[in-house]
């Protein structure tokens, strides 16, 4: 794996920008603690300063003679000295001054050799009234040396820091990218048509496992989709083969055989009624995608309100003359009082439930009954439509939705098999519930969904 | 003869409406863009218009309606459309059009519907009857009597009844019935409009009449007076 490809990612990152504050963190601890000793010893300076200076001449002398150990005073720390205004030492301890002067009154370093050490002083010059200089100073070798304590001490964390920072980036920042290579191998395989390929989730809970999971989510969609689709093609390259073929088979047979006038009408009107077949089936896939599309889910308004009582007695008052030529009572229940209303089309919603109860009857034979209720109980609202016809196996409950799918039994009556994946549709336009249940005997479906008393 | 003016931009769509529509005694002309279209339609009196909604060239079917009706030109326009969605249908209603169809359409069905928008002029608005040979309607008391007898009814019967005696001697389609009469947009595909009319039809020529009802084969029905 290229190094550059490492440095990129986002461990690697992280880990610098941590280092990084490491180092200010450290550098400000080292300023303000050099700062805080080096004022305590300016301020003990000041003070001995003007002790000196309010004295005497003659408590000064005496005060600077006081030299018990060493050259240094009682404290054993500093060093206090008088020059004359020329620098030449007058009195004190044995210190000559730096030439040319520090500037006066301002705390300053200098080294002095003390047994052949060279030890740090920290000192403070200060002009009296007769002229004479006076310096007082301070051995500072202790605070040098915590200093230097200190900063080895930051040196040695921002170390281990960036050792341990660096590796545990360069670590799981490997890890990253081979799992990134990993997903992306997936990915190239998944756009070079493999679509049952998954990315690699691996046991993490990390974003990218949660990213992953996502991906692996939508993909499941896209493939159940294709399927469909390849489904729907199937279906329509099935369902319209049969009768182009009958189509063209009849019109060859006009060509062929047709001699007069008459053979030739018949052989036209057969194929008229055959497109007229075809052009159907098609107009119903149109309407099928165009719902499904759901393009118009934003043309629902709330003034666009639909009673499904007046849609359903609609429904039934069409269907009674076709039930009662089967022998099948057709009846509405709930239909009152009040409306039971969902913002939507009138006319999808018509197409959708004559649709469930031209099945119905279809299915149901002779002194059966279809019944459809306006449901609006529970806080749910729909209509039911029931049967009393053979059922639908509950393994084929699923599948009649498909389009085209035509159960076994079925296979003989009259249809395109279009009719449920078009209620289908419609219901899930209208943000309806489709349920398809056993009424024992028969067939339940039920198009519901949670009322909205609230938003009333 | 009625003119009727078709303006649609695909050439051998256009030859066939206008086929279509010239079998059925209409004298038809054709525009391919919508400027043309317009131009014609304010220029001549036609008694119709078949408008195809998507037209090339900057002005649409609905731009060329809209301009119609702004110009006070009050011609039945009657728009085909590949848009089914039904706001599709209402947008092309509201900027003006008296009838929608959508593409792929059966020519008995466009035919059908140019004839009625040509024939719903001449009828009176004002009219209180209506017969057809042996066969009167009252359309204030909604009374129905064939040859001096009275025919019960129900109301969705006497609706399609008045439907087709609004239409006589014009071919009806089944989707134009059951747009008329239960007032919902969609093709409806099943027979169930066929079971309708055949209750209508035992009704009315109860008795041994002679039929007044006729169906014709993959378009409709037609009403005419028993001879």
């Amino acid at each position: 794996m290229p190094l550059s490809e490492l440095l990129r990612t986002t461990s690697f990152r992280v880990a610098l920008l941590l280092l990084a504050l490491f180092s200010a963190a450290s550098v400000f601890l080292y300023v303000q603690t050099a700062g805080y000793i080096t004022g305590e010893d300016d301020e003990w300076l000041a003070s001995k300063q003007a002790e000196l200076a309010a004295a005497s001449p003659a408590i000064r002398r005496e005060q600077l003679g006081e030299r018990p150990v060493g050259d240094r005073d009682v404290e054993g720390r500093s060093l206090s000295a008088l020059f004359d205004a020329a620098g030449n030492w007058l009195g004190g301890s044995r210190v000559s001054l730096p030439q040319p002067f520090p500037p006066l009154d301002r705390a300053f370093e200098f080294e002095r050799k003390e047994g052949g050490k060279s030890v740090p002083f920290r000192g403070l010059l200060h002009r009296l009234p007769s002229g004479e200089i006076l310096l007082v100073s301070r051995d500072v070798s202790e605070e040098h040396e915590f200093r230097g304590l200190l900063a080895g001490a930051m040196a040695w964390g921002w170390f281990m820091v960036l050792v341990t920072g660096l590796a545990g980036a360069a670590v799981s920042g490997a890890g990253t990218l081979r799992r990134l290579d990993a997903v992306a191998g997936a990915i190239e395989r998944i756009v070079g048509g493999n679509l049952s390929e998954r990315l690699p989730a691996g046991e993490s809970a990390g974003d990218l496992g949660r990213l992953i999971r996502v991906v692996n989510g939508m993909l499941d969609d896209l493939e159940r989709l294709m399927q469909e689709v390849k489904g729907v093609s199937d279906g329509i390259a099935h369902d319209l083969r049969t009768p182009l073929t009958r189509l063209l088979a009849g019109l060859e047979r006009a060509h062929r055989r047709a001699a007069s006038a008459g053979e030739y009408a018949a052989a036209v009107e057969e194929a008229i009624v055959e497109t007229r077949g075809i052009l159907s089936s098609f107009s119903a896939m149109l309407r099928i995608s165009e719902l499904e599309d759901g393009a118009r889910r934003a043309g629902f308004s709330k003034l666009d309100l639909v009673d499904l009582g007046r849609v359903a007695t609609d429904v039934i008052e069409l269907y009674d003359p076709l039930a009662e030529d089967k022998g099948v009572a057709l009846a509405l229940e709930g239909a009152g009082p009040g409306p039971a209303e969902l913002p939507g089309d009138p006319s999808l919603l018509f197409e959708a439930i004559g649709n469930l109860v031209d099945n119905a009857i279809k299915f149901t034979p002779a002194g059966g009954r279809v019944t459809v209720r306006v449901v609006r109980e529970d806080g749910r609202l729909g209509i039911a439509v029931a049967d009393t016809g053979p059922g639908i196996p509950a393994a084929e409950r699923g599948a009649v939705l498909r389009r085209f799918y035509r159960a076994e039994k079925s296979r003989h009556t009259a249809g395109s098999g279009l009719g449920l994946s078009l209620v289908a549709a419609v219901a899930r336009l209208h943000g309806l519930r489709l349920a398809i249940e056993d009424a024992a005997p028969g067939c339940r479906v039920t198009l519901w969904r949670e009322s909205l008393v609230a938003q009333a | 003869m009625a003119r009727v003016l078709v303006v649609e931009d695909d050439v051998g769509t256009a030859a066939e409406i206008a086929a279509a529509l010239g079998d059925q005694g209409f004298d038809v002309e054709c525009a391919h863009t919508g400027r043309e279209g317009l131009l014609k339609a304010v220029a001549d009196g036609y008694e119709a218009i078949v408008l195809d909604r998507m037209l090339p060239g900057g002005l649409d079917g609905l731009a060329v309606l809209q301009t119609l009706r702004t110009a006070g030109v009050e011609t039945p326009v009657l728009i085909l459309s590949a848009l089914s969605a039904v706001d599709e249908r209402v947008r092309g209603l509201r900027a003006g059009g008296d009838d929608y169809l959508t593409k792929p359409f059966e020519f008995v069905e466009l035919t059908a519907r140019v004839e009625a928008l040509v024939r719903r002029r001449a009828i009176p608005p004002a009219e209180t009857a209506l017969r057809a040979g042996d066969l009167e309607i009252d359309l204030l008391s909604r009374q129905v009597r064939r040859a001096g007898r009275t025919v019960e009814l129900l109301p969705r019967e006497y609706r399609l009844l008045e439907y087709l005696m609004r239409h006589p001697g014009q071919v009806v389609t089944r989707t134009m019935l059951f747009e008329e009469v239960w007032g919902y947009h969609y093709e409806e595909r099943t027979n169930v409009i066929d079971v309708h009319i055949g209750k209508l039809r035992r009704k009315l020529d109860e008795g041994g009449l002679p039929a007044m009802i006729h169906t014709v084969r993959g378009a409709g029905y037609i009403l005419r007076a028993a001879e």
